[in-house]
């Protein structure tokens, strides 16, 4: 794989560009999932490829070729370069300098989820769905995934290293209906689960089994349950919720392609502009924000990211104010901060894009009970339903799957239907606790689109409960 | 080796007591630029295969796009391996039997022979006719679906597709436009520039909105993008039968304005044509809304199945990797109305708003219909009839059905806008819709300005 990446870098030079690199990445992916006590996936799918990106006189060139041999290399190196020279750029792009990476790095992992049996995975998730079963369930599913990414770079910089990981993940779902009113419950995250970069020991340790019997009957209750009451409340979000809530209004506008508008025709860009680092005020003095490639099991976690820039751990926003962006080599270079270490692509079929590694709401302390307790009057949001934020980042809402009253700082009957909205920075603004380092949670998810062709990106985000006041909860008038 | 070749290559490696290879092929190429620029050309080319294989009424799944020998050896055995670990399914369909697919249009040889020079200046067309930053792409791609089983199904289908996204913007300002077609003469990348301009220039000085509800004329955009969230419940067998959808229990009912009708229609020349599904099954058009009764929903071969009334697919299988979203309505259809323009239907409408595009919209309730999601790139206040005040972005949490109850005008001519956001391999999707004019359209927040 190296000695391919070398011969599509040097005929990539050879053809006139300045810069070029090349990867090689051989991705199996796994999912089974049931439905109803059926099997409604099992697949297993292979993937591989080379990927060329060039400069040539400014411009840039990404082509690709899924033949692992000489003739992909070259064809994937002379196309790249083809496309760059007919759509030259206006300016000089200047990439941050890098001391050439060379490394390598494989997730450790105690049991590797593809010697683990598909009848054993086709197993849990039938056990698993069997015990969400409640009267009133109409649908019950359940679903395990597997995934190995081997991946070797080189860059004409000298930078050549190889990387494999791993990932596993899981989750359930019950869906209850009664009455023309439908309600979904999950865990231990909605949309497919949670993931983690690790072994299968991870989806045995989510404890989808023993879970389920909760879920399902969470699911039917919600649909026996009020309507959350609109009104300016006091909120706690549960960890996973605020996991996304970094995600969309923190990880995203940090994105510094987004700042600098390349992202403008489809994700979006960004409220933030790039003279804001160090001065903007994003949130209260406990907001605490790090982007983290090293941390263990993160689905962000990487020795060298797709420019062979090496992992790192740096704030992004401390104690309220701004303090670093998401960057690649390019847009680093044009802030004239850091040198990049955010750049990935979801497969060998695409460009590099700047994604979130992992990012995470550093803990306060206590616990959420203590943030309860703090609540006169409130609402506990818990488990992400639906999203929606503006192109700037702004104007947010999302609804959770269940919510629960807070009077005289202890939790009350259980709500429906609950949304909430703000603005970023208001918002943020409003934090005024975070729960401590024993309710810090991990929370993968492989569903963060971007780009053109789009990409999937497989990111995660640490978080505590954290209490927010005076937010709008509710949109029906 | 055209992609049914390689299908019926990979059915003869496979071992089982009925077996399905489908092929997925694409080269394309996208020339994506930002402030005027160029700044992501990627050009793919990818060949896909994918192996069902049943052994004892077990079905297992894999795909690889290694289309040697071994590596379609290396592919049967992990279906085997994926069919064998299985239990059995009683609600199995089975295989897709033979079938003549009808004849559709869909594939353009100056489309497809267009190369990474031609979508460069295709794109670089688009930016020297913008006077303010240009952002968006210029794309065509070939696409190649083919299928084959040991039922004697063999199907294969060559399409092309076109598309251009221009979205001019500099501070304070942006609007939108966009092409998609499956002939290369179907886009003008110069002519959607420049309409995205006009639009832009039309949005400065953006005000705020108070929430409530508004009467809105809603461009083709957006009002195909909200009706294509809510199909996905709302018009899949799926919904239907798991009791999730807005259609449960309403079917053969009036819910909507009379002048409101939906099919899908993926035979249509006028759309993104397809002749068959991903289970090779013939695709059918099918009424969705009649005159404002809702009238039908899509299948597949496993809901038919699971409905067990003797029901059949109506072509709208998806592929495996969507498969538990379950039958798919991708190639929507709206009906034309009578008024010429939506500056026509901003005169029906007096007072209310005019919404350009949409942008990250999500399902608050799919059994109620619920979507939120913002405007963009053109949002202004309709005044006396006309387009009168830019508003900045508005955040609106709607109820497709009440939005629908109501509908005093819609253009003659719909248009076809592009649905492919090309994640994973990629496969021309589109929907053929005019612009609406809704009596109500709930605004409940505002955002950020026009702009970048």
């Amino acid at each position: 794989m190296r000695e391919l990446c070398e011969q599509a870098v040097a005929a990539a030079l050879g053809a006139g560009a300045s810069y070029a690199d090349a990867r090689v990445v051989v991705r199996r992916a796994q999912v089974v999932g049931t439905r109803n006590r059926r099997v409604e996936r099992l697949d297993d799918t292979e993937t591989e490829g080379i990927g060329v990106r060039v400069l040539v006189d400014g411009a840039w060139g990404f082509a690709c070729d899924r033949r692992l041999d000489e003739g992909g290399a070259e064809a994937a190196a002379h196309k790249a370069v083809a496309f760059a020279k007919a759509a030259p750029g206006g300016h000089v792009r200047t990439l941050a300098p890098l001391e050439p990476a060379r490394g390598e790095f494989r997730t450790a992992v105690e049991r590797d989820p593809f010697s683990v049996p598909v009848a054993e995975k086709v197993e849990l998730c039938l056990r698993a769905e069997e015990a969400l079963r409640h009267e009133d369930v109409k649908v019950t599913s359940a679903s395990v995934r597997a995934q190995r990414e081997h991946k070797v770079f080189v860059s004409s910089e000298g930078a050549s290293t190889e990387q494999e990981l791993v990932e596993c993940g899981g989750g359930i779902d019950a869906m209850a209906a009664r009455d023309g009113v439908t309600q979904i419950r999950s865990y231990p995250s909605a949309h497919g689960g949670s993931s983690s970069q690790s072994g299968w020991e991870f989806v045995e340790g989510l404890g989808l089994e023993r879970e389920a019997p909760r879920v399902g009957e969470e699911a039917v209750a919600l649909v026996r349950a009020d309507v959350c009451p609109s009104g300016v409340t006091t909120v706690v979000i549960d960890a996973e919720q605020t996991a996304l809530q970094v995600h969309e209004s923190v990880g995203h506008p940090t994105e510094l392609d987004r700042v600098y508008g390349s992202e403008a025709a489809y994700a979006g860009t960004s409220f933030l502009a790039p003279d804001d680092l160090g001065s903007l005020r994003y949130g209260s003095e406990h907001m605490n924000i790090t982007a983290d490639s090293t941390t263990p099991g993160g689905l962000g976690t990487f020795a060298f990211d797709d420019e062979g820039v090496p992992a790192g751990r740096e704030p992004v926003v401390r104690e309220g104010i701004l303090s670093g962006f998401l960057s690649s080599r390019e847009t680093a270079a044009r802030i004239g901060s850091g040198s990049g270490g955010s750049m990935r692509a979801d497969s060998w079929s695409r460009m590099p894009l700047v994604r979130m590694t992992n990012l995470h709401l550093e803990p306060g302390e206590g616990s959420l009970e203590e943030l309860i307790a703090g609540v006169d009057e409130g609402v506990f949001l818990q488990t992400n339903k639906s999203w929606s934020i503006d192109d700037k980042r702004l104007n947010f809402q999302f609804g959770t799957q269940i919510a629960w009253e807070i009077k005289g700082g202890a939790l009350g009957r259980m709500l429906r239907d609950a949304t909430y909205t703000g603005q970023t920075p208001v918002f943020w603004g409003s934090l005024d606790a975070v729960a401590g380092p024993e309710e810090w949670r991990l929370h993968g998810l492989t569903n963060c689109g971007k780009g053109q062709p789009g990409q999937h990106a497989h990111v995660s985000h640490g978080a505590a409960p954290a209490r927010f006041r005076n937010v709008q909860v509710g949109f029906r008038q | 080796m055209s992609a049914l070749d390689l299908a019926e290559r990979a059915l003869r490696a496979a071992e089982g007591d009925e077996a399905l290879a489908l092929v997925q092929s694409e080269r394309s190429g996208m020339a994506r630029f930002a402030g005027s620029e160029v700044h992501q050309p990627t050009l793919i080319e990818n060949e896909v295969v994918e192996l069902q294989i049943v052994r004892d009424g077990r079905l297992g799944i894999a795909s690889g796009n290694r289309t040697d020998e071994e590596g379609l050896r290396t592919l049967a055995a992990r279906a085997c391996e994926a069919a064998d670990s299985a239990p059995v399914d009683p609600d199995f369909a089975g295989l897709a039997p033979a079938a003549e697919p009808p004849a559709v249009e869909g594939y353009d040889e100056e489309a497809a022979s267009l190369g990474a020079e031609d979508q460069a200046r295709l794109a670089a067309a688009a930016i020297e006719a913008s006077e303010l930053d240009l952002y968006g792409f210029f794309t065509s791609g070939v696409t190649g679906l083919a299928l084959a089983s040991s039922t004697g199904l063999g199907v294969s289908q060559e399409m092309t597709d076109v598309a251009v996204l221009a979205l001019a913007a500099v501070d304070g300002v942006s609007g939108y436009a966009e092409q998609t077609g499956w002939r290369a003469g179907d886009v003008d990348p110069a002519g959607a520039a420049a309409a995205a301009v006009e639009k832009a220039r039309l949005t400065r000085g953006a005000v705020e909105l108070e929430p409530g509800s508004y009467p809105a004329v809603l461009e083709p955009p957006a009002f195909a993008e909200l009706l294509a969230y809510f199909s996905y419940d709302a018009f899949s067998a799926q919904g239907l039968l798991e009791e999730r959808s807005y259609a449960f229990d309403k079917l053969g009912t009036k819910v909507f304005d009379e002048r409101f009708s939906l099919a899908d229609d993926a035979l249509d020349p006028r759309g993104l044509p397809k002749a068959f599904d991903f289970e090779g099954t013939p695709k059918q058009r099918v009424e969705l809304v009649e005159n404002g009764v809702l009238s039908g929903v899509v299948w597949d071969r496993q809901s038919a199945k699971r409905a067990g009334d003797g029901r059949e697919s109506t072509g709208h299988g998806p592929p495996s990797s969507l498969r538990h979203w379950g039958p798919l309505a991708f190639a929507l259809s709206v009906a034309g109305g009578e008024a010429d323009s939506p500056a026509q239907l901003a005169e029906v409408l007096g007072d209310g708003i005019y919404v350009t595009r949409l942008h990250y919209l999500s399902i608050v309730d799919p059994r109620e219909g619920i979507v939120t999601g913002m405007t963009r790139d053109g949002t202004f206040r309709i005044r006396g009839g006309r387009i009168a005040d830019p508003l900045v972005n508005l955040r609106f949490t709607v109820s497709v059905p009440q939005l629908l109850a109501e509908l005093p005008g819609l253009t003659r001519d719909p248009v076809l806008l592009n649905h492919n956001a090309y994640y994973d391999e990629r496969y021309p999707t589109g929907l053929l819709s005019p612009a609406v004019a809704t009596a109500r359209f709930d605004v409940t927040g505002v955002g950020s300005g026009p702009g970048v």
